[in-house]
């Protein structure tokens, strides 16, 4: 784990002390769910090689939701894509249940940033499409189907097509959609960032609310750290140029989550500290620059 | 709007009045003047048009070879009227023929282009070569190719009306929303569910507008035929008439040509609509 980033704050008053993640051992991919090792992309232009991910090592345990926390252009979406097996890894290897990754698996769940539904099929019918896709016995997941647009909040709207529908209520039959075949992994790809503030609050509730009883593993790329915060178990920051992984943070708070978790002054000062490591990676500490 | 609920206003803050907007059947009396007048506008203009035509060429004596008025046209079509349908049938089936084989093979040929790359590198260039060139000079060589019958005159009417279906079937296949290509591959989807699930109902309305413009080459394409050489349909009758120095029966001609190409086009179009209103993203 590259963890270099020195806290900003003498050792002994680090308020992060108590959360750091302690560095993953090696070679323990077969105890780990997800293990990156040494995963590169290097994208080859005209101008000569870019490296989008750099030498990312990483390990997550099953159930984990985690936070991928880092400004534009950080290699964040290129990561998710690789462990999706949407993108090929150019160097190092990422190893799924002691299985490496080649290509994008059935038992995957995404959540793109536009909810890309389909226009013409209905929010009950966009969100079994991947149980037809994926030619599972539709029957089977009906109910499930119904349950899942019940909580979160679309009972009604079923049989509306997604054009009848506001941004926020889009975004949420794509999480239905994203967890209608119960995947073991759930990739979410700042699935919120095209949605306006309030919207955007309603969506972190939501998944919140879903993740009380869905136990299940996910990575989550945003930019928003109190979104990060909020949602998950754990927070990786990544920085641009070099892109790195330069914090990994597990968060003290339990689940279920009280919405209330957001004013108490530990969630202020880890997004604080947080803050600073993103400003550190712009290799200073202006205020207002780390958004 | 109603605020019959009395929310009481935060201090300093006065809540606004309900809004003083009509009634909604003042709303739909507005909505209906509209509709008179976006029917009523162009029927005038063209009553205007064909009265200052009746008139004018009567009162400048204008010789019924050179113009005659629109009222002797109608007399012409009302008497020719057995005569105009016989000459019409060959015509309307020969475009109804053209346009739906051109259909099935524009989208069968933008198929296979937007399937693979190869194909595609290979043809589509060509394609749009073949595009550019004026179709019309082209006609003389299917007579050659077909003979006298009808199966120039079809073939012809076929080759015209394809290529406005390839290139917006293509673009249809296309324009698809790479997410949602991305979704596919996420979920393990072949290439043949992709095509079924995706691409080809987002690909609807493209494929419709491309057919709109196909119905009206359709017919382009059999008239031309027609006037090169055949013993039947609106485009011989054209000709015939026009060698008797009949300008009454051209136009009468022409007048049902209309009517048939405006119904032609009207159903395709209301087809177009539905399309846009079942697969589009926006209703219209």
């Amino acid at each position: 784990m590259n963890v270099t980033a020195e806290p900003r704050a003498p050792a002994g008053e680090d308020p992060a002390a108590a959360w750091r993640h302690p560095a993953p051992v090696a070679a323990d991919r077969d105890a780990a769910y997800l293990s990156l090792r040494h995963a590169r992309k290097v994208y080859q232009t005209r101008t000569g090689d870019v490296e989008a991910v750099g030498m990312a090592n990483l390990d997550i345990a099953a159930g984990e939701f985690v936070s991928i926390l880092g400004p534009s252009g950080c290699g964040k979406s290129t990561l998710l894509s690789m462990v999706g097996g949407l993108e090929t890894v150019t160097e190092g290897e990422i190893w799924i249940e002691g299985a490496q990754v080649t290509g994008p698996r059935r038992d995957f769940g995404y959540i793109f940033q536009d909810p890309t539904l389909l226009p013409w099929k209905s929010v009950l019918d966009n969100v079994l499409f991947p149980i037809r896709t994926q030619k599972r016995p539709v029957a089977d997941y009906e109910a499930e189907a119904h349950r899942l647009l019940e909580r979160v909040g679309l009972g009604e709207f079923k049989a509306k097509r997604p054009r009848e529908l506001s941004g926020g209520m889009r975004q949420r039959v794509a999480l239905c959609r994203g967890l209608i075949n119960d995947p073991r992994l759930m990739l979410m790809d700042e699935p919120f960032s095209a949605l306006d503030a309030i919207s955007r609050d309603d969506m972190n509730l939501a998944l919140v609310r879903l993740w009380d009883s869905y136990h299940k593993t996910a990575l989550f790329v945003t930019h928003s750290i109190r979104e990060a915060v909020f949602l998950a178990d754990r927070v990786l920051v990544m920085t641009a140029r070099p892109s790195r992984i330069v914090a990994d943070l597990r968060l003290p708070f339990a689940r279920p989550r009280d919405v209330t978790v957001q004013d108490t002054p530990e969630f202020n000062r880890i997004c604080a500290w947080l803050r600073d490591q993103i400003q550190a990676g712009y290799g200073r500490a202006a205020p207002g620059t780390g958004g | 709007m109603q605020t019959a609920t009395v929310v009481n206003a935060p201090a300093g803050a006065a809540l606004a009045p309900a809004d003083p907007g009509g009634s909604a059947a003042a709303a739909s009396r507005r909505a209906n003047l509209l509709l008179l007048r976006r029917l009523a506008l162009p029927v005038l203009a063209a009553a205007l048009v064909l009265a200052v035509w009746e008139v004018g060429t009567r009162w400048a004596q204008v010789p019924e070879v050179l113009l005659p008025p629109p009222s002797a046209v109608v007399d012409r079509l009302v008497n020719a009227f057995p005569l105009l349908m016989k000459h019409a049938w060959p015509t309307i089936w020969q475009s109804l023929a053209g346009f739906a084989i051109a259909t099935v093979l524009g989208i069968s040929l933008a198929t296979l282009l937007s399937a693979s790359t190869i194909i595609r590198e290979t043809l589509y260039p060509n394609v749009v070569f073949f595009q550019l060139i004026p179709k019309i000079a082209l006609a003389p060589l299917f007579v050659v190719w077909f003979g006298l019958g009808p199966e120039a005159r079809l073939s012809f009417s076929v080759f015209v009306s394809f290529f406005p279906v390839v290139i917006a079937t293509l673009a249809g296949l296309d324009n698809v929303e790479r997410d949602l290509l991305r979704l596919c591959r996420a979920l393990t989807a072949s290439n043949w569910q992709t095509f079924v699930s995706v691409r080809l109902p987002h690909a609807m309305p493209y494929i419709f507008s491309g057919m709109k413009i196909a119905s009206t080459f359709a017919i382009i394409g059999v008239i031309v035929g027609e006037f090169i050489t055949s013993r039947a349909g609106l485009g011989y009758l054209i000709l015939f008439a026009s060698a008797q120095a009949e300008t009454a029966l051209i136009l009468a001609a022409i007048s049902v040509l209309c009517v048939f190409g405006l119904a032609f086009y009207g159903v395709v179009a209301l087809c177009e609509r539905w399309t846009i209103e079942r697969f589009g993203d926006r209703p219209r």
